[in-house]
């Protein structure tokens, strides 16, 4: 499969701070990656760099095309929804218009009422709190909504940023479930940051393990999961 | 009774003005999380501009959407070459840099216009209607009519439309909203646009009352902080209604209260600044700022 995503090298850090130190990585077209570590790896680091939230060097080819010079709104533009740390849902707004936020750009009518009839069979609870506002929705109802949100903008490659992260493992299950739903049905690519290694990698087909800004190992889910040594040393479990 | 009704008229029609401005305030408030100290004085020139037309033998009515246009463009080349370039420095700095833009404006007006105060038309009759006994000025119906479509209009782009919700998340989310494909900077500009557009209508509107000079908003302009402070200063509709508090209790104080009469109005708008910030410092629709510590 051609790759979608592409990281060459890249190093990048937060003022003289450096975060990233040469990381190399690949998402297959409709894919699902894990990007897994402990804490301050840099896995959330170089999501952001990937949509330009933060300065880098080296080089990210998205679908054929370099990154370098693109501002975000570009590279969202581009194809590429970050569902970010904090899930970056607008509280000020109602679940609706964070939604039509979500689907703001396109200009495929038709395909958007369809969208939003799928998002609302994966996610119920959004369609009855439609009016209210986002501030209202427990953690486990906003990482829906965020996720509802990336799907209606229709992507080529979703960044999810631990998806899990606070959330009950039984919301867990039902939010990952769906993850794969939606990369079958519309052949989204996903590069998926998680500290809970067991249950991404159970959903990805491959996956890197970073380690001070570096990719310590990377392989195939099924290998890293049956490899004691790899989950002792750096998965945790 | 008659007389308490007519007062309290004016005061709808005066605070309508002092409404608009306020929103102004509030739209850009909401933006960047500041006061633009010149919108006032930004206000004004753009009644100057509309000065300007009319006397070239433009009618009124055509003369004001193009000086809304004008306004607009002129709020989104202030926020481009003026503010863009400084947004990510400290609120104090661009305090000052908004100050420095009143004055800069103020200037710029007395070099053009010259100071000598000039009567500026009202396309609205002088004359009164009989409604039930209380005695209504045209006038100021029809400055009631025009701020309260202009606040409309507002509301409705705002509340109603795809550019007005991607500027509420810009100004409220910029980071999620630029992972949305939202063009942050655009839409702080717009607002500036948009703040300048609804700040000229106030300016056209008063100039009729006090004469158009370039110090004509510097009275105003308190009014419309006292009506953004009353509405809790981050709410457009706290603007509006405050702006109506503040016109109705000023036109009121100076008819009823002995000794405020027209010179000492000014002070009634400035107590009712400290009253709020003092007893409700978020103000009406304002919501307590939370803080992590």
């Amino acid at each position: 499969m051609p790759n979608l995503l592409e990281l060459k090298e890249v190093h990048a850090g937060y003022g003289p701070r450096s975060v990233l130190h040469g990381v190399s990585l690949s998402v297959p077209e409709g894919g699902i990656v894990s990007l897994l570590g402990a804490n301050g790896a840099g896995k959330t680091t170089t999501l952001r760099a990937i949509t330009a939230g933060v300065r880098w060097s080296g080089d990210i080819i998205f679908g054929g095309r370099s990154l370098r010079r693109l501002a975000t709104e570009e590279i969202v533009r581009a194809g590429i929804a970050h569902v970010p740390e904090g899930r970056g849902i607008c509280t000020e707004l109602t679940v609706d218009e964070n939604l039509k936020l979500g689907s703001h750009l396109r200009r495929d009518g038709a395909e958007v009422r369809k969208d939003y009839d799928r998002v609302f069979e994966y996610f119920p609870v959004l369609k009855e709190r439609r009016k209210l506002s986002a501030s209202t929705l427990s953690g486990g109802e906003q990482q829906m909504l965020a996720l509802a949100r990336a799907l209606l903008m229709k992507p080529k490659l979703m960044l999810l940023d631990e998806p899990s992260l606070g959330l009950a493992p039984l919301v867990v299950r039902a939010i990952f479930q769906i993850v794969k739903s939606i990369n079958q049905a519309s052949r989204v690519a996903v590069l998926l940051v998680e500290q809970n290694a067991r249950i991404a990698l159970e959903l990805s087909s491959s996956a890197y393990v970073l380690e001070v800004g570096r990719v310590a190992v990377s392989g195939a889910s099924a290998d890293l999961k049956d490899n004691e040594s790899v989950r002792r040393s750096y998965l945790g479990y | 009774m008659q007389e308490f009704f007519q007062q309290v008229v004016s005061g709808i029609a005066i605070g309508g003005i002092f409404a608009s401005l306020a929103l102004a305030l509030v739209l850009i408030y909401n933006a960047m999380g500041l006061v633009n100290f010149a919108q006032g004085e930004m206000a004004m020139f753009a009644t100057f501009v509309a000065y300007a037309l009319i006397n070239r033998g433009m009618s009124y009515w055509i003369a004001f959407p193009i000086t809304l246009v004008l306004a607009f463009g002129g709020g989104i080349l202030i926020q481009r070459l003026v503010i863009k370039p400084v947004e990510r420095a400290p609120v104090l700095t661009l305090v000052i840099i908004t100050l420095g833009l009143a004055t800069l404006v103020n200037g710029f007006a007395g070099f053009i216009f010259g100071y000598v105060p000039r009567s500026f038309p009202s396309p609205f009759s002088a004359d009164s209607a009989d409604l039930f006994g209380v005695f209504i000025s045209y006038r100021d119906m029809g400055v009631i009519a025009v701020s309260g479509l202009v606040l409309l209009g507002v509301y409705l782009l705002l509340q109603r439309t795809t550019v007005g919700l991607t500027m509420r998340a810009a100004a409220h989310h910029p980071e999620a909203s630029r992972l949305l494909g939202v063009q942050v900077s655009w839409m702080l500009a717009l607002g500036w646009g948009l703040a300048s557009a609804v700040g000229a209508v106030s300016g056209i509107m008063v100039a009729p009352i006090l004469l158009l000079e370039p110090n004509m908003m510097q009275s105003i302009i308190i009014y419309a902080f006292a009506a953004a402070v009353l509405g809790g200063i981050e709410s457009p509709l706290g603007a509006v209604i405050g702006g109506l508090i503040v016109g109705v209790t000023v036109n009121l104080a100076g008819a009823y209260l002995p000794g405020v009469g027209g010179d000492l109005q000014l002070a009634v708008g400035l107590a009712i600044i400290i009253a709020v910030l003092i007893a409700r410092p978020n103000g009406l629709f304002g919501r307590a700022a939370i803080r992590r510590v």
